[in-house]
């Protein structure tokens, strides 16, 4: 089920409602079966691998806490995370590992039969995979209690609200809110609906309407001119960024409404005065698990300077190809890691340089600067990310540049009308953003009186309704 | 517990919390004064109150755009008002699709024949859509004498969805209308119970704005006359894209329901005492030869035509077909080649008038290059 959809806006009002009126002892059973419900939405029989990869961490779970000796121990989490990531691997990676080993043969000139299975990737599998993966690790490593309960570990990996896109929550955080109780919180609940509805007008105002114009411009760059293709980049930038803050602050906000608190996943990341800053804001329950599960366990950067360097290249190779079965996604983590190299080898060279032209490391230039630098280097990677294949994403980066047409901005889905629209929508976007970083939003909000607070709210809810765009667009991290 | 502190606001809150370490998910992890008395009936009818006032605000603004585009007397809007309030009541009538719309001037067809005419064709609109509509006019207008129907190549497919939807939503309320809309979409009853539904979900052109604009008595620049709207622009390079991306050609199919929807209008037009006239009106010569099952269309065309006698005029050897200077794209004539069209099937028009019946009979390939059925 979409968040931007009819059905959810008939779904959460009736799961909360009947949430709220439910004791303790149904609430999980109650959240498990709309849970069930919000993924069946998609496809129905799909739930029986999310089972699956719910009864092999349920049980490894419970086996790791009662086995004493390490070995057999760590034999089990490794039959676990191999297990998990066997049904990862059949569903979104056997066609692109055998289609890329077929290809490599044929380079040999040997002709294999290149066997396809074609199946439709099950919607967020990437994400219950990683946060049921975290909790047998956290088990393992003594730092989470195994969870008996079925029906509550089966909500934990299944909870809708982050079902689907994430955050990727860590059991620490999410398990034990299942067995607590949450009793109907006025603020929290008004904090959790504005939360959801700064997350739909990133979503239907910002970046649906974006989604129009880089649709156009990346189903056929060879169209296009230079601006055409740099503002369709820009504009990807925006997009990729509202889409998925946006799932994640109505997740957020909607599993707020019944009383639970997911972690933070986006801190304005396009405010960054480097790449490294930039991934520590950029999907952090994805960075966070990463770091956690795969870079520290590899040496993280307590290592040689060539190990360390290592460590971050596959690191970001995995992340990559953890976005897509496809080399673009490769090439796009394999170019963030490049990013991070490159910013750790050059860091001495650049202070000295920087000290050397006398502008100070606080001065508004130099964080100018290092912020735009950094922008405009996400929005390089972005190409690769969003090109349906290598050849695209070259055409794009070297064409950016050329051709320039002030008369030919349109193109076929987006009228010329629609960019006011466009760009005051990231505007707005941007002074709601400043706004927060100077003082809380929500809270200079409630200090005003009730008839000028529902104004405001009814004020923003129509500019959402009247400006959104609701073509039934997937938030793009769904495919991952 | 990293959360104890969010667990204690929210007991602060007036709730009665289990602590995660005493958290047991049964009924006796509540006490009896949470049980009882605790549902919070007042934040509820607050959340309740808001809501309800916010779908009444909608309804309202839906009001407010549906009646400022039902005022607006200029451009595509300001025609339809006039068929949908009943104030056209031409002896002419021109339907069809998009080809229609830009083909025929009915300020033409008036001075040459005398009789007032109106266009009602409508853009993207199927065979289904355009006798939809065709059958609004009828319902609100005095009974036309003529009607002229403007077939296409694919005039015998029919619709998948309404295109422009928002066209037709000042008017969704009009049984005729939605009930020939209902039948292409069937999920078009969320346009009319669902406020704004029909003017921001299905809508992507902001016309919304047009209709607050309409409201406030702005109405947008004039582009339609008498319901015709012509192309000012010059010949595109579409059709060289429509070339490359289908070296093969392009075929349409010849569906019954589309055949069934073409004789309903026959009928429909006999028993109201209407004169029926099909005319293809003309194509760009290159795209005639790239439609491979364009035989197989036409003899449908001529075998309906002669079976209900309806005569059926074939412009597509007109004089200028193979003259980009008179086309937009292969399907539509810009402004120019509208002006020597209209006047072309208006001196035609004005000769059956006079004599139906030697109209109907005469050879193949008029002075003009249209073909006239020979049945």
């Amino acid at each position: 089920m979409l968040f931007n959809s009819i059905q959810f806006a008939i779904f959460f009002p009736v799961v909360v409602a009947i949430y709220y009126l439910l004791s303790q002892r149904w609430r999980v059973h109650w959240l498990l079966a709309a849970s069930c419900v919000f993924y069946m939405a998609f496809i129905p029989a799909y739930i029986l691998i999310l089972l699956v990869t719910i009864l092999i961490d349920y049980f490894a779970g419970i086996y790791l806490e009662r086995i004493q000796d390490p070995r057999s121990r760590k034999r089990l989490l490794w039959l676990s995370i191999l297990s998990t990531c066997t049904v990862l691997f059949i569903f979104k990676y056997f066609d692109f590992f055998i289609g890329s080993f077929v290809g490599t043969a044929g380079l040999f000139g040997w002709r294999l039969p290149h066997p396809v299975l074609s199946i439709i990737l099950p919607i967020g599998l990437s994400f219950h995979t990683f946060q049921s993966l975290s909790y047998v690790v956290e088990v393992y490593r003594g730092k989470q209690k195994s969870e008996h309960n079925f029906i509550v570990y089966a909500t934990y990996v299944m909870f809708f609200p982050q079902l689907v896109a994430g955050p990727i929550e860590r059991p620490q955080n999410l398990l034990h809110q299942f067995w607590e109780w949450h009793a109907f919180h006025y603020p929290n609940v008004t904090d959790g609906l504005r939360r959801m509805a700064w997350g739909f007008f990133k979503k239907l105002v910002v970046a649906d309407r974006l989604a129009l114009y880089v649709n156009d411009v990346y189903g056929a760059p060879r169209n296009f001119n230079g601006l055409q293709l740099t503002l369709a980049t820009f504009f990807f930038a925006y997009q990729i960024y509202c889409d998925f803050s946006g799932y994640s602050d109505i997740a957020i906000g909607a599993a707020q409404v019944m009383g639970f608190k997911l972690m933070e996943n986006f801190n304005t990341p396009y405010y960054s005065r480097s790449i490294s800053e930039f991934w520590g804001r950029w999907h952090i329950s994805l960075s966070t698990w990463f770091k956690d599960y795969l870079y520290i366990p590899l040496g993280g950067n307590r290592v040689s300077e060539q190990r360390h360097i290592f460590n971050l290249m596959v690191t970001f190779c995995v992340s990559g190809l953890w976005h897509g079965a496809n080399w673009t996604y490769v090439l796009w983590g394999f170019l963030n890691g490049a990013y991070l190299v490159a910013g750790t080898l050059t860091k001495k060279w650049r202070n000295r340089m920087w000290s050397a032209v006398g502008v100070k490391q606080d001065s508004i230039f130099r964080q100018t600067i290092m912020l735009t630098t950094t922008f405009v280097l996400t929005c390089i990677a972005w190409i690769l990310f969003r090109a349906k294949n290598a050849s695209d994403a070259l055409y794009v980066v070297t064409h950016l540049t050329t051709g320039w047409n002030f008369h030919q901005i349109a193109t076929p889905q987006f009228f010329l009308r629609q960019l006011p629209v466009a760009l005051a929508a990231i505007l707005v976007l941007e002074i709601g953003q400043l706004w927060d970083r100077v003082t809380s939003v929500p809270a200079s909000v409630v200090k005003l009186p009730t008839m000028a607070r529902w104004a405001l709210y009814a004020c923003f809810v129509m500019t959402v309704v009247m400006f959104g765009v609701y073509k039934q667009m997937q938030f793009i991290y769904f495919q991952f | 517990m990293q959360n104890e502190n969010n667990v204690n606001e929210m007991t602060a809150g007036g709730g009665v919390l289990v602590g995660p370490d005493l958290a047991v998910p049964s009924a006796e992890g509540r006490t009896a004064e949470n049980v009882r008395g605790a549902f919070p009936w007042i934040p509820l009818a607050r959340l309740g109150c808001f809501f309800g006032l916010l779908i009444g605000a909608m309804f309202v603004v839906n009001a407010m755009i549906s009646t400022g585009l039902r005022r607006i007397k200029t451009s595509a809007f300001g025609a339809e008002n006039l068929i949908m309030e009943g104030k056209v009541n031409a002896d002419v009538v021109i339907a069809g699709s998009s080809r229609a719309l830009a083909h025929y001037d009915p300020r033409t067809l008036a001075s040459v024949t005398g009789k007032t005419a109106f266009n009602v064709g409508r853009n993207g609109a199927q065979t289904d859509m355009q006798i939809a509509f065709l059958n609004a006019y009828l319902e609100h207008n005095r009974m036309p004498g003529v009607v002229i129907f403007n077939l296409d190549a694919f005039s015998f497919v029919t619709s998948t969805h309404v295109f422009d939807s928002v066209e037709y939503m000042p008017y969704i309320q009009d049984p005729v209308l939605y009930n020939a809309l209902k039948v292409i979409n069937p999920n078009i009853w969320k346009s009319r119970y669902m406020p704004l539904y029909g003017y921001v979900v299905e809508d992507m052109n902001m016309t919304w704005i047009q209709g607050l604009k309409g409201f406030l008595g702005i109405y947008p620049k004039e582009d339609f006359y008498l319901g015709f709207n012509p192309r000012s622009k010059k010949w595109t390079n579409e059709f060289e894209n429509l070339k490359e991306s289908q070296p093969e050609g392009v075929s349409f199919e010849i569906e019954p329901a589309g055949i069934q929807d073409i004789q309903d209008l026959i009928q429909e037009c006999q028993r109201s005492g209407i004169q029926l006239i099909f005319v293809y009106s003309p194509e760009y010569r290159e795209m005639q030869s790239l439609t491979t099952n364009r035989e197989e269309i036409f003899a449908k065309f001529r075998e309906i035509s002669a079976r209900y006698d309806v005569p059926f005029w074939d412009y597509s050897d007109w004089r200028y077909a193979g003259n980009t200077e008179y086309f937009q794209n292969s399907q539509h004539l810009n402004a120019e080649g509208a002006a020597v069209f209209s006047d072309d099937v208006a001196r035609r028009l004005k000769q059956f008038l006079q004599a139906p019946n030697s109209a109907n009979v005469s050879s193949r390939g008029g002075e003009d290059g249209s073909r006239v059925a020979t049945h």
